[in-house]
């Protein structure tokens, strides 16, 4: 009986709603309505627009859009919603709404001859590496510029440095345990390597840039982190290996300066495997040991570290709302707050791949945006306000949010992120 | 008057109906008749007040006539007449509850009652019988017979006593309440008179139901005379002084006794013993021999009681309550289980009786007494200790897996590649690549984190066993090929490694002043690759003189060992790189060896045979230990990290830990996996071991070696693996943990390589 007055209640209940948005086109008059509380967010949606026909008399293009409420996309009925919540359904309930995200689309595949282990874009400009042991630039229309002979050793990272009129410096980092810093003229596409970082002692795993572009960290299988100089200044010993020149290190000018870090931190106890620089001279390291560690770059101390439970493959830090993403040996992607102070706590947890999250990338332009890959092959875009999957992106959509630095490492040939 | 004459009507009513009912008797018409004839009053003086009553009723009468039939003396008659004078009205009253002195309506005591004077002798004169009266001649019968006739007997001449009339309930009534008699009267049944007791019967009966002697005339109370009297007089009968000599003691008897004392002093006379009669008198015996044994003391002491049977229920009863009697359904399962009807729910099929008069006999009362006495019979009568442990008690209190997390659960990835079952798989000393080695005649190295395949080396032969130097310093892998072991420069990892492991490899060390012994020199040669086997990465190749099965490095890198199992007395080889020397420790075959390793930081050696393990210390060169597996055949032998433990796999399905600390029996023998293991791991970091096996799955277990010498290794299983497919009866080939993170790796008969997370 009571659950049969329950239900009645559910159906018939009416629940009072205001429609706020940040977005200005679209915003409505902030009369409260009146809706019933099984209603979903599509039907929401149709409610939305025509409320919005009714303001503009000039023709109205239908717009989906996405409801919060409290924070968090409405996904179920809105009652099951406030339900889950706790909100009380007697007061007037502030919905916002914003357009929805549209599911992107692939534009384009940029074919490589062999597993694509590392991407960058910057500006119009796309660097890969691949397991072939070249590197490759590709222009964000699809045209591929330039195939780059240096490594003698799978690539495991590329950055891009700095663009600067017709010139463009990069670095990348390969399995020969060397970091190299490229220089290439974008309009003839002459490329040269300027230094070839020594130091570490095993394969190098991941190369990040500081903000002024003057300074390269790089971590590895030596549980090293080691912090170069990422200008392609000359004037430091133009002595040139032997060695290297034996094995054709040297691409174009035959220039090629060794390099020995400036600093290295030693302090993890096994594989670094990501690393992310922020605007306040700060590092950020990922390992195998289950710790990721935040050091100061200038003073090359350990300022504090987050342990987690499982090794970590990958970490994103969002330069806008200031967390990291990370993703480690299992399908969950967590996220962290360095800056709380109350130790490890992961703050939300995302699941949906079914495969090991090998990579995770914040947007650079949208503060809850951050895209997925794993070796489910699957890409996803999530929006961090909502614990489930976002419909699924494909690569090409980073390209054009101009975001993603670093791509799912693809395990089937030749393509990118998807065999 | 006028009520009496009216209920008399009335019943004439009553018996004219009962004549068109037809239910009465011809002769009870006729003697309506008769009565309506007035042809009855001649005798009617002979016998009883009923009569007077009956003229009092004024009215004609249908019974009064009845009474002419009986028989009486004169003197009864007059007797009877006297009383009835008395209480006219009272029979009437009696009538009305003729049961009012039930104990008394015996005919013949109220009679004796009615005739206490001399007619007794003439009873017996024409009578032999004990009846005292004999009015009636119907015998001793249920009175109730003649109930629905006029009369209620034959007198002597063989008419008809006929039944007095019985008056209107209501005039008896009355003549109840005037006849101050009336509380003595009684009904006879016998006569069918009302009879006026006694003084003397009244008594009689008082004494009866106050349970004293019926006889009036008996006095309890009769002063006692004392003929022989208890008490104990004052003086003696006889007044005579008793004799001088009664108070001295006998001369003669003293001096008896003085004898007799002299000869028990002297010991010539023992004093006979007193005679303990009681046993004697009380002699028991068994009756019965086997009385003493402690089950029929037991018997005695403690019966058992026969088991109950089973109370009925709701289904016995004759009308059991609809939801106990059968439907369809319950009687087709009731057929059904015709052949096990000790399945059914009742023994019986409930029925239902409008009333327990239907109740038919009970067709299954001769069986179900026959089960119960054979029950009886057969039922053991011991008591028998039952032990009330639950199962769950005696499973050790172990921890929830859950709680031993991290440990392998999922498959998270999958390294195809090869063509042929792998068999054999290694890591490399930091954890970033492992190599596995096929049967398609190839060795393939790994990266883990991607699962890349780097290198690829073809060698020429099935690759049996392939182990990475555990010395970060030395890139280099053993592999067991054939009749070779290949010492393989992975070309990955540190490159300065890698370059000076070809360094020192490049060369041959001078072997001046050393001689190759005959014994290994006939089984073994080191050979130096060629140029475009060097290019491919070998360094050395150790030429074996029969199928190399095992390779194990010592931890140090320096030295490793190669197993020959057919080598006979020579199939353990252990080489030091170094200096590119062999030796064979072993004059003596113990058994087919399968495996050797080394003692992670001792020096030992574990040689697994067929049937034993046995552990060498290299210094002293001798016998330290041999481990009893009890098992046919061992396949693997693993050695914890911190070199206390070993564990077994065997080809007869048992995993055997044993603690080298506590004996050479198995501490703990799993039985986990349904077909025999093929290889077992530990972590070098978690407490967890593994087995694979050639049921297709890898089971992961917890095992947590204790430094504190009092506690045993905690062993706790946690999770079976599987994926592998079967492929020719094979399915983990090889199991391997990862050396830093807690997951593990299997390679399989199914060509895959699967790394559980």
């Amino acid at each position: 009986m009571a659950a049969l007055k329950r239900s009645m209640i559910n159906d018939e209940c009416q629940i009072q709603v205001r429609f706020v948005t940040k977005q200005e086109k679209y915003a409505l008059p902030e009369t409260p309505f009146t809706i019933p509380s099984g209603i979903k967010a599509d039907s929401l949606s149709v409610l939305v627009n025509n409320l919005l026909r009714e303001t503009h008399e000039s023709g109205w293009d239908e717009v989906d859009f996405d409801f919060l409420i409290c924070g968090e996309f409405v996904r179920l009925p809105v009652f099951e919603h406030l339900k889950l919540k706790d909100i009380n359904t007697e007061v007037t309930i502030e919905v916002e709404y914003l357009e929805r995200f549209p599911a992107p689309e692939p534009e384009d595949s940029l074919n490589h001859d062999d597993w694509v282990s590392a991407s960058h874009c910057f500006k119009e400009w796309i660097l890969t590496g691949c397991y072939d042991n070249t590197l490759h630039i590709w222009k964000t229309d699809g045209t591929h510029k330039s195939t780059i002979p240096g490594h003698c050793g799978p690539i495991k990272g590329v950055r891009w440095i700095e663009i600067t009129g017709s010139s463009a410096t990069f670095a990348s980092v390969s399995h020969d345990q060397t970091v190299m810093l490229w220089k290439m003229n974008l309009e003839t596409y002459a490329i040269e390597c300027v230094h070839i970082g020594r130091g570490h002692e095993r394969s190098i795993e991941c190369v990040d840039v500081d903000k002024n572009a003057s300074f390269l960290a790089t971590g590895g299988w030596d549980n090293m982190l080691k912090i170069w100089a990422a200008t392609s200044d000359s004037n430091s010993s133009n002595e040139i290996d032997d060695s290297e020149k034996e094995k054709g290190y040297s691409v174009s000018s035959g220039k090629s300066l060794r390099r020995t870090p400036l600093m290295t931190l030693p302090g993890h106890k096994e594989a670094v495997s990501s690393v992310v620089w922020t605007e306040n001279n700060e590092i950020f390291s990922s390992s195998w040991d289950h710790t990721i560690k935040l050091w100061d770059a200038e003073l090359g101390g350990l300022k504090s570290e987050i342990v987690g439970n499982k090794s970590f493959f990958c970490i994103s830090r969002s330069p806008l709302n200031k967390t990291l993403v990370t993703a480690s040996a299992d399908r969950h992607i967590r996220m962290y707050d360095a800056r709380s102070q109350e130790g490890s706590i992961v703050k939300a947890t995302f699941t949906s791949h079914i495969g090991w999250v090998s990579t995770v990338c914040w947007s650079a332009t949208h503060e809850r945006l951050f895209v997925s890959g794993g070796h489910d092959n699957i890409l996803k875009l999530w929006d961090s306000r909502r614990q489930s999957e976002s419909p699924f992106v494909r690569h090409d959509w980073t390209r054009r949010q101009n975001s993603v630095r670093r791509l799912v490492k693809s395990f089937s040939n030749d393509k990118w992120g998807y065999g | 008057m006028a009520t009496a004459s009216k209920s008399a009507k009335r019943r004439f009513e009553i018996v004219e109906n009962n004549e068109n009912s037809a239910e009465v008797d011809d002769i009870i018409e006729a003697q309506v008749s008769d009565n309506a004839d007035d042809s009855t009053d001649e005798e009617s003086s002979e016998y009883s007040g009923l009569e007077d009553e009956e003229d009092d009723s004024d009215d004609e009468d249908d019974n009064s006539d009845w009474e002419e039939g009986s028989d009486e003396d004169e003197e009864d008659e007059t007797h009877n007449m006297s009383t009835n004078e008395d209480s006219e009205d009272d029979t009437g009253e009696n009538k009305v509850r003729p049961t009012a002195v039930p104990m008394i309506q015996d005919g013949p005591s109220t009679s004796t009652a009615q005739l206490p004077t001399s007619p007794v002798e003439d009873e017996y004169a024409y009578d032999s019988s004990d009846e005292e009266d004999l009015r009636n001649t119907v015998g001793n019968i249920p009175m109730n017979w003649y109930d629905e006739y006029p009369h209620i007997g034959y007198d002597l001449e063989g008419k008809p006593i006929l039944k007095p009339k019985r008056g209107d309930e209501i005039d008896n009534f009355l003549r109840k309440m005037e006849n101050p008699e009336s509380w003595r009267t009684v009904y006879d049944p016998q006569t069918g008179q009302d009879v006026i007791l006694s003084n003397e019967d009244v008594d009689l009966i008082k004494n009866v139901m106050g349970s004293r002697i019926p006889d009036g005339s008996y006095n309890p109370y009769e002063p006692w005379v004392d003929w022989f009297t208890n008490e104990v007089m004052e003086t003696p009968v006889t007044g005579r002084p008793e004799h001088k000599r009664s108070f001295v003691p006998s001369r003669v008897e003293a001096i008896k006794v003085g004898r007799m004392v002299h000869a028990i002093k002297m010991g010539w006379m023992k004093p006979r013993e007193a005679k303990d009669d009681s046993v004697e008198r009380h002699k028991y015996y068994l009756l019965w021999n086997a009385d003493d044994k402690s089950e029929d003391v037991r018997r005695i002491e403690n019966p058992i009681p026969a088991p109950k049977p089973r109370l009925p229920g709701h289904a016995e009863s004759y009308n059991p309550p609809p939801e106990y009697t059968f439907s369809d359904k319950e009687i087709n399962q009731w057929n059904r289980l015709a052949d096990t009807p000790y399945q059914r729910k009742f023994p019986f099929i409930p029925k239902r009786f409008s009333s327990l008069r239907a109740v038919p006999a009970y067709d299954r009362f001769a069986r179900e007494r026959f089960v119960r006495c054979l029950d009886l019979y057969l039922c053991p009568r011991a008591k028998k200790m039952r032990l009330t442990i639950q199962p769950e008690d005696l499973v050790p209190q172990l921890p929830k897996p859950r709680d031993l997390q991290p440990f392998p659960t999922v498959c998270s990835m999958i390294f195809k590649g090869h063509k042929g079952l792998v068999r054999t798989i290694s890591h490399d000393p930091s954890g970033q690549f492992f190599i596995s080695g096929s049967d398609d005649q190839t060795l393939k190295v790994w990266e883990i984190a991607t699962g890349r395949c780097f290198k690829t080396f073809e060698v020429k032969g099935t690759v049996r066993c392939v182990s990475w130097c555990p010395n970060s310093a030395i890139a280099l892998i053993a592999a067991a090929v054939d009749n070779n072991v290949y010492l393989i420069n992975p070309g990955v990892g540190d490159r300065l490694v890698q370059a000076k492991t070809d360094e020192i490899l490049k060369e041959m060390p001078t072997q001046t002043d050393y001689l190759i012994p005959q014994r290994v020199r006939a089984v073994l040669t080191w050979n130096e690759p060629d140029k475009v086997q060097w290019a491919s990465g070998f360094r050395v190749i150790l030429t074996h003189l029969k199928a190399v099965k095992h390779v194990a490095w010592h931890s140090k890198g320096d030295y490793f060992s190669s197993v020959m199992p057919e080598g006979d007395n020579r199939s353990v080889l252990i080489h030091q790189l170094s200096r590119r020397r062999s030796q064979l420790p072993f004059s003596k075959s113990k058994g087919l060896v399968q495996c050797t390793l080394f003692h992670p930081l001792r020096p030992y050696l574990f040689v697994a045979t067929q049937r034993h393990v046995r552990v060498y210390n290299l210094l002293k060169q001798e016998l330290t230990k041999k481990l009893m597996t009890g098992a046919k055949w061992i396949s693997s032998i693993a050695v914890h990290p911190g070199g206390d433990n070993v564990l077994v796999g065997t080809h007869d399905r048992r995993l055997c830990w044993f603690d080298l600390d506590l004996s050479t029996k198995p501490y703990q023998a799993l039985r986990h996996h349904g077909q025999g293991i093929r290889a077992v791991a530990f972590h070098k970091r978690y407490p967890l071991f593994a087995s694979g096996s050639d049921d297709c799955s890898a089971i992961v277990s917890h095992g947590m070696v204790y430094n504190d010498l009092l506690k045993n290794p905690t062993i706790v299983p946690l999770k079976k693996l599987r994926g592998h497919d079967k492929f020719d009866d094979f399915g983990v080939f090889d199991v391997l943990f990862h050396p830093t993170q807690p997951w593990l790796f299997t390679s399989g008969a199914d060509a895959t390589i699967r790394l559980y997370t």
